[in-house]
């Protein structure tokens, strides 16, 4: 029934069905396949569960995955925090998930997951070094913090190992690199570093990212930036190095520096539209949406490099016999090249771009990938304009701007204290 | 009673059933007295909670005196989160900024509770007049249930969207200060009705205020018009009316409502992110930020100070109104 | 005569004093909403916040298309239902508690704050309690059982101390008549003790559906492989907000307010004809 419902929106583009039977169709299958979940229903074939963010779970690419594999995958989207609590104590309760790099530290040790065979993943070559070796080209910076390569290889016991083995913990998957946004119109100049986070200029217009993990490494490249502090790995910071940064940033926010603090993609959207602030930490996708509804928006590329992360997809530790054939089906699909054109069109990249060039025009190409001014119009993954004919995107090439990430999201040794400081930070 | 359903009845994950009395001496009690045996009234909704509160609540107390591994919970026992929770850094060293500061755990409990009272009086000082309205001068019960379901509308669309809507509503360029401006009132856009201790404030009277209002409504109910009548009759004034009859017989409804209003705020976490744009934290938000870090240990430290507190709170507010004294 | 009329004069404008009041009230409580309603008529390029980008119902068709994370109408359903299963648990567990709290017994001080446990053990926690004990036991969690379970423990204390303010002073001379009449306690309870107590039994009942439609903490590990509503809406948060929540927001309000005026109309008509 999922499978159903998922592959509509696919066959409608194709049939091309008006409006009106689309609208007829699609709420008779959403009526009849509402109560799934209910007890006694007949399955036809044992689903492949993956579970994930709304970044990799879209019912358009589970639904081709479906389609394109024969069996039904069904994807369950959740917040972050409900996404990793499920993830770390229910592994029973999906086969696939797709995660993120910087929860490694706690999944890869709680051994929830079981190590992927790269003998398996068909496409294992096509995968760039950025995650092998941490440099997407032979003169990138590997970045700091929990860098993907630092994660990814491990023994067939799923413990960690130094360097290149047949094992690891995921299968790269979409990535970015995330900075600021700002609005040019209030801020009436180029924003080039991420010291303009605390610039005086802009007190009470600034926003924060709220989850302590992330949010201190922005203030941290901010710090570093004017010149007040130089850390010795800001994905890995000390107590001293936390205390110096939670002090600063208290005395800031008692100045009534910042308007808010944002935890949710929509929210730093609302934010920047309705004005409330001018300049904010900010995930690339978002700076498209707020260009969308018409508010002038740029996503600075500072000089001091940008902060990165990475999705992938594991195997949860229970999956066995034929389940396991499935999923490793499926992730083997994601490496295909059609998932990560449709991720593109949102403005993330795929681990492997040659694979993603074949399933998108090449004025898309161009302008995703190359960075070079669009050609003509393009379109989001669901047929909506969202780039204008001539638009360039801010920050070069995929190659450009993954050469120099300065830190990987991370969770650090200290963990424990930075929260603590965050919420001496958050009550000052 | 709990120890006797224990036995009886385990397992079984819904169909609680009911238990009867199980020594004949107490049957016998039951039986002689009127209504229903209270063994049957009280075994389907006590197995329930035994299963859906009171285990899980045990090994939430078992996962605080665990030791974090950074990657979930090992069963070494050990009482160093709460000695976290506890210990501030410099506390009581003469001379160390810290020499009265408990540590922030306690302060984000502190300032969660100053809001709770706060809010408290605030809702019953709006709210009662609506169910002194709803009571007393609406007349039929058919006006009331509707009144009151209209005051309960705004509840059914999810907190998660209303929260998408206090930008547009409040924010600089949001229809209030539109409607500020039009009507000439301010020249220039406020911001201090979002992301601020009044907007905070605000809308948390405005979220919960709702629950106040229907407990005194039914406690104001049942205030038979005839005495009011006679106190009227023989010239008490309105002000006196209400200090010796309607005042103390709302109370246990007020206490009610009261005790709703508090465990609601002393538990919040959303509305502080979306409406305090985050600049303050709750006990509720340092709990979901330990969880999120998977240090469950101290997570069950903070909840468990948190339920502490909360249950410190409702006794006082009984000690003070005994709700039960006169059923 | 002239005392009559000026008391009367009194009264009716206390009464207007107290209507405009409760005018007042109403839009102080609905006033954040107004935004969501204007703005989910947003047009098809606009955003979840002002400006409006034109004027069009594009955001109310998407909420019967299929989304594109997670699955709105189907999340919507199990709420839904889970909400009405809630409801009838909290009507009928708080009825009997309150019932049962209306003579001393032993244990009644340990189960009262049992039950007001329920209303003091956060949410996240409780739900990770439970999860882990399911997953060591073998029981997967669903939203129609585990969720169930602890939407219950939830609501149950404001249904049961809704009641509770019921059957304050509650006057059981009549209770008494019936029983000296020789009526069984069934017959008793059906045909004196309910009616009595049934605005407070509705009341129970519609906390339990309110507070368990609106649940996110409690559900987060508990739902099992399909999402709830607030799960699913917190899902959808994870990429762009869109004016389709605004939709479902709006509709839901109205056909709210169609299901009071119903209840006000059937109410009406019922009541003429019993008469």
């Amino acid at each position: 029934m999922a499978k159903k419902r998922q592959k509509t929106p696919t066959s409608v583009r194709k049939a091309g069905l008006t409006r009106r039977q689309f609208v007829g169709t699609a709420a008779g299958t959403a009526v009849a396949g509402a109560i799934t979940g209910f007890p006694n229903i007949v399955r036809a074939a044992d689903p492949t569960r993956t579970i994930g963010l709304g970044v990799s779970i879209i019912n358009e690419i589970q639904g081709q995955a479906s389609k394109d594999l024969g069996f039904p995958i069904r994807g369950q989207a959740l917040g972050y925090g409900a996404m990793f609590g499920k993830m770390l104590n229910q592994n029973d309760q999906y086969e696939v998930a797709e995660g993120y790099y910087n929860d490694f530290d706690v999944m890869v040790p709680a051994k929830v997951w079981q190590p992927i065979d790269t003998k398996r993943i068909k496409q294992w070559d096509a995968v760039t070094d950025l995650c092998k070796t941490g440099r997407l080209t032979p003169d990138s910076n590997v970045g700091q913090g929990d860098a993907p390569f630092r994660h990814l290889w491990v023994d067939e016991n799923g413990d960690r190992v130094e360097g290149p083995s047949r094992y690891i913990t995921a299968v790269p998957g979409w990535h970015n690199a995330d900075s600021m946004g700002y609005n040019p119109e209030e801020t009436g100049r180029k924003i080039d570093s991420w010291a303009e986070l605390f610039s005086d200029d802009f007190k009470g217009q600034v926003a924060l990212l709220n989850v302590p993990q992330i949010g201190t490494m922005d203030a941290a490249m901010g710090v570093e930036a004017l010149g007040l502090y130089k850390f010795k790995d800001k994905g890995n910071m000390t107590r001293e190095e936390i205390d110096f940064l939670i002090d600063f940033l208290i005395k800031k926010k008692k100045e009534g520096h910042f308007r808010a603090f944002w935890e949710t993609f929509g929210q730093s959207v609302n934010l920047m539209v309705s004005g409330e602030v001018v300049l904010e930490s900010m995930w690339s996708p978002a700076v498209t949406a707020i260009k969308a509804e018409g508010v002038p928006c740029i996503y600075a590329f500072p000089k001091e490099g940008m902060r990165g992360w990475h999705g992938c997809l594991s195997i949860s530790a229970k999956v066995t016999g034929k389940a396991l054939d499935q999923a490793y089906k499926y992730v083997n699909w994601w490496l295909d090249g059609w998932a990560g054109a449709f991720v593109a069109r949102q403005g993330y990249y795929m681990s492997v771009p040659d694979n993603v060039k074949k399933f998108l025009e090449p004025e898309e190409w161009d302008y995703w990938y190359m960075g070079k001014p669009a050609a003509k119009e393009l379109p989001d993954p669901f047929d909506t304009i969202i780039v204008p004919e001539g638009e360039i995107r801010d920050g070069g090439s995929y190659w450009d701007r993954f050469k120099n990430i300065a830190v990987w999201n991370s969770l650090m040794d200290e963990n424990d204290y930075l929260v603590k400081r965050w919420t001496e930070f958050l009550s000052a | 009673m709990v120890d006797q359903v224990v036995n009886g009845h385990h397992g079984g994950l819904i169909g609680s059933q009911p238990t009867p009395p199980t020594t004949a001496g107490e049957a016998k009690q039951f039986r002689r007295e009127a209504g229903f045996p209270t063994g049957w009234l009280i075994a389907p909704a006590a197995i329930w909670l035994i299963v859906f509160l009171v285990i899980p609540l045990i090994s939430i107390v078992v996962f605080s005196f665990w030791t974090s591994s950074g990657y979930g919970m090992e069963p070494d026992l050990t009482l160093h989160h709460y000695g976290e929770y506890f210990h501030n850094q410099g506390f009581f060293i003469p001379g160390d900024d810290n020499f009265l500061r408990p540590s922030v755990f306690i302060r984000s409990l502190g300032s969660t509770f100053y809001f709770a009272l706060v809010v408290m009086v605030l809702c019953l000082v709006i709210g009662y007049p609506i169910a002194y309205f709803l009571a007393m001068q609406v007349k039929s019960f058919k006006w009331q249930l509707a009144l009151f379901l209209l005051c309960m509308v705004p509840f059914w669309t999810s907190y998660l969207i209303r929260a998408v809507a206090w930008i547009p509503m409040l924010g600089r360029r949001g229809l209030f200060n539109k409607m500020l401006m039009g009507l000439d009132i301010i020249d220039k856009p406020i911001g201090i009705l979002l992301y601020s201790e009044f907007g905070y404030t605000m809308a948390l009277v405005q979220l919960y205020v709702v629950l106040c209002v229907g407990p005194i409504f039914f406690s104001l109910a049942k205030i038979d018009q005839a005495i009011l009548e006679a106190a009227r009759d023989m010239g008490a004034s309105i002000f006196q009316i209400f200090r010796e009859i309607i005042g103390p017989l709302s109370l246990p409804g007020v206490a009610i409502g009261m005790i709703f209003i508090f465990v609601m705020i002393m538990g919040e976490f959303a509305t502080a992110v979306v409406v305090y744009g985050g600049k303050t934290s709750t006990t509720g938000t340092v709990i979901l930020n330990y969880y999120a870090i998977a240090n469950y240990p101290f997570a069950a430290v903070n909840a468990l100070m948190l339920m502490l507190s909360m249950m410190i709170g409702v006794v006082v507010i009984l000690k003070i109104v005994d709700i039960r004294k006169e059923l | 005569m002239r005392r009559w009329t000026r008391e009367r004069r009194r009264r009716a404008w206390i009464k207007t004093g107290y209507s405009v009041y409760f005018v007042l009230f109403l839009i102080f409580i609905y006033g954040p909403m107004i935004a969501m309603f204007v703005l989910s008529f947003q047009g098809r390029r606009g955003g979840t916040s002002f400006p409006m980008r034109g004027v069009s119902l594009y955001w109310w068709e998407k909420l019967i298309e299929p989304s594109t994370v997670g699955d709105l109408q189907g999340a919507l359903l199990r709420s839904l239902v889970l909400a009405l299963i809630v409801m009838a648990f909290t009507a009928l567990f708080s009825t009997m508690l309150s019932m049962a709290f209306r003579k001393r017994f032993p244990g009644s001080g340990v189960l009262f704050y049992t039950v007001m446990a329920g209303l003091m053990v956060p949410g996240i926690l409780l739900s990770l309690g439970l999860a882990t004990l399911l997953k060591e036991v073998g029981i997967p969690p669903a939203w129609w059982s585990s969720a169930l379970g602890v939407h219950v423990v939830w609501t149950l204390p404001f249904g049961f101390l809704v009641m509770m303010a019921v059957f304050n002073r509650f006057d059981s001379r009549l209770e008494e008549a019936a029983r000296d009449m020789g009526a069984d306690e069934w017959t008793v309870f059906k045909e004196v003790t309910l009616p009595l107590i049934l605005p407070g039994v509705v009341a129970a009942g519609l906390f339990g559906f309110t507070l368990s439609y609106d649940e996110f903490a409690r559900t987060t590990l508990l739902a099992g492989e399909f999402n709830t509503l607030p799960l699913d809406i917190n899902a959808s948060m994870t990429q762009r907000i869109r004016p389709t929540l605004f939709a479902l927001g709006t509709a839901s309000t109205i056909f709210s307010l169609l299901m009071i005026a119903l209840f006000v109309i059937i109410y009406t008509i019922l009541y003429r004809r019993a008469r």
